[in-house]
């Protein structure tokens, strides 16, 4: 599978497939594949890029609300959602559709 | 039919020809569910396993060096036979509602493997979960103990006892989520002594722990279980070079307590989904703490620091 550019990655929606199941702790969110039966985890600012994720239209949508939240610039909130969703996607956790659809 | 038993919040019907020490008259006080029938027919699970043998996936293999000590094997059409070397083979039936043992003859003891891993095997099929724990019941709550192998959980257990406090079990407890609010089962009524936490015991402090026996090459002391009860604490054993201390544990890592979860073969999306919906209830419910022990340490003074715990914690 061709990895995405990072420009097509910001305008698609990740969304959660229905064999990912994922549950917030107070230190660390834990994301379960049930097809491999492999548990992942994720540290508290992943694990919120993950919940914004689920609700934001596209990618890059999700960008801003997170950038407030962390107090950041949006590019370094750019940079890191890239390489979380690139790592999510690698271990089939998270799937990405065109936005429009 | 076989009388009535229970254990890991099952319900049994045991096939008379066999002997599981602690599942012998006590009577059944299990979690309310269809009973789990075991049975001695070596014939039947040869005939029903070896047709399916080759296309058997390998859930679970337990090894010493090159030498494979247990394994699990998942045929579908079959179940999960568990295969421990030198003791015998359990057939344990998808739905976890039928058990066909096939003991190896040179093993007179054979079946300690059911106590042991089989009805853990079972109890986890059927909608429970099982934790790698010991436990007890104190004040009508339950409080169980969670470690590495050799971390003191048996001697804790052990220790408590003898101050008073009913066995849940020393080595596995079952937990169900029934209303969100986690209820330990006990196991069998037995209890396992290692021979240096035996030879620690006075005639008295053994005495007071029960009648014992020797089972599998190990010291069994038989006890009536404690009845089910509502999860009070979770302590999760570490060693440490001072102890006993103890401390409740506010940020708990959600792998610890996976990791404290029995079995590893089943893997079915229900079963996985539950497993992290039970820890997700435990570490919401403020029953985690850690109890920091010192490795080969007196068990009772552990035991009375943890009892000291327990009480300012319910007042």
């Amino acid at each position: 599978m061709t990895s995405p550019s990072d420009q097509s990655l910001l305008t698609s929606r990740a969304r959660l497939p229905q064999h990912v199941v994922h549950r917030g702790f107070v230190a660390e969110t834990v994301v379960l594949n049930l097809r491999t039966g492999k548990y992942h985890g994720l540290n508290p600012t992943a694990g919120k890029m993950l919940d914004a994720l689920e609700v934001a239209p596209t990618v890059e949508a999700a960008i801003p609300g997170l950038a407030a939240e962390f107090g950041v610039g949006a590019d370094q909130i750019q940079a890191d959602i890239l390489v979380l969703c690139r790592g999510l996607l690698e271990r089939g956790l998270i799937e990405i559709e065109d936005a429009s659809d | 039919m076989p009388p009535t038993e229970s254990a890991f919040g099952l319900e049994l019907e045991i096939d008379p020809a066999i002997t599981v020490p602690g599942l012998d008259g006590g009577g059944g006080d299990g979690g309310g569910v269809e009973p789990t029938a075991v049975h001695l027919d070596p014939n039947e699970v040869e005939r029903r396993w070896a047709p399916q043998a080759a296309q058997a996936r390998r859930m679970r293999e337990l090894t010493a060096g090159e030498e494979t000590l247990l394994s699990v094997d998942l045929a579908e059409s079959a179940g999960y036979l568990l295969d421990a070397v030198g003791v015998g083979r359990v057939l344990v039936s998808l739905d976890g509602r039928e058990l066909l043992c096939d003991p190896d003859p040179a093993e007179p003891d054979w079946a300690f493997i059911l106590a042991a891993q089989a009805l853990p095997l079972a109890a986890t099929l059927r909608g429970f979960e099982v934790l790698h724990a010991s436990g007890v019941v104190m004040a009508g709550g339950a409080v169980l103990f969670a470690g590495e192998p050799g971390a003191g959980k048996s001697s804790l257990a052990a220790a408590l006892l003898r101050s008073g406090a009913a066995l849940l079990g020393d080595d596995a407890i079952a937990l169900s989520g029934r209303d969100g609010e986690p209820i330990a089962y006990p196991g069998t009524g037995s209890l396992y002594l290692r021979a240096a936490e035996d030879d620690r015991l006075s005639d008295a402090e053994r005495a007071r722990l029960g009648p014992t026996s020797t089972f599998a090459g190990r010291r069994r002391v038989a006890v009536v279980p404690a009845p089910a009860a509502a999860l009070a604490a979770l302590f999760l054993l570490e060693r440490a070079e001072r102890g006993p201390q103890l401390e409740p544990l506010e940020r708990v890592d959600p792998f610890e307590l996976l990791a404290a979860t029995f079995n590893l073969s089943v893997r079915t999306p229900e079963r996985l989904v539950r497993q992290l919906d039970l820890v997700g209830s435990l570490a919401e419910g403020g029953r985690i703490h850690r109890l920091r022990i010192l490795p080969g340490g007196d068990a009772t003074a552990s035991a009375a620091a943890v009892e000291a715990y327990m009480a300012a914690a319910a007042q």
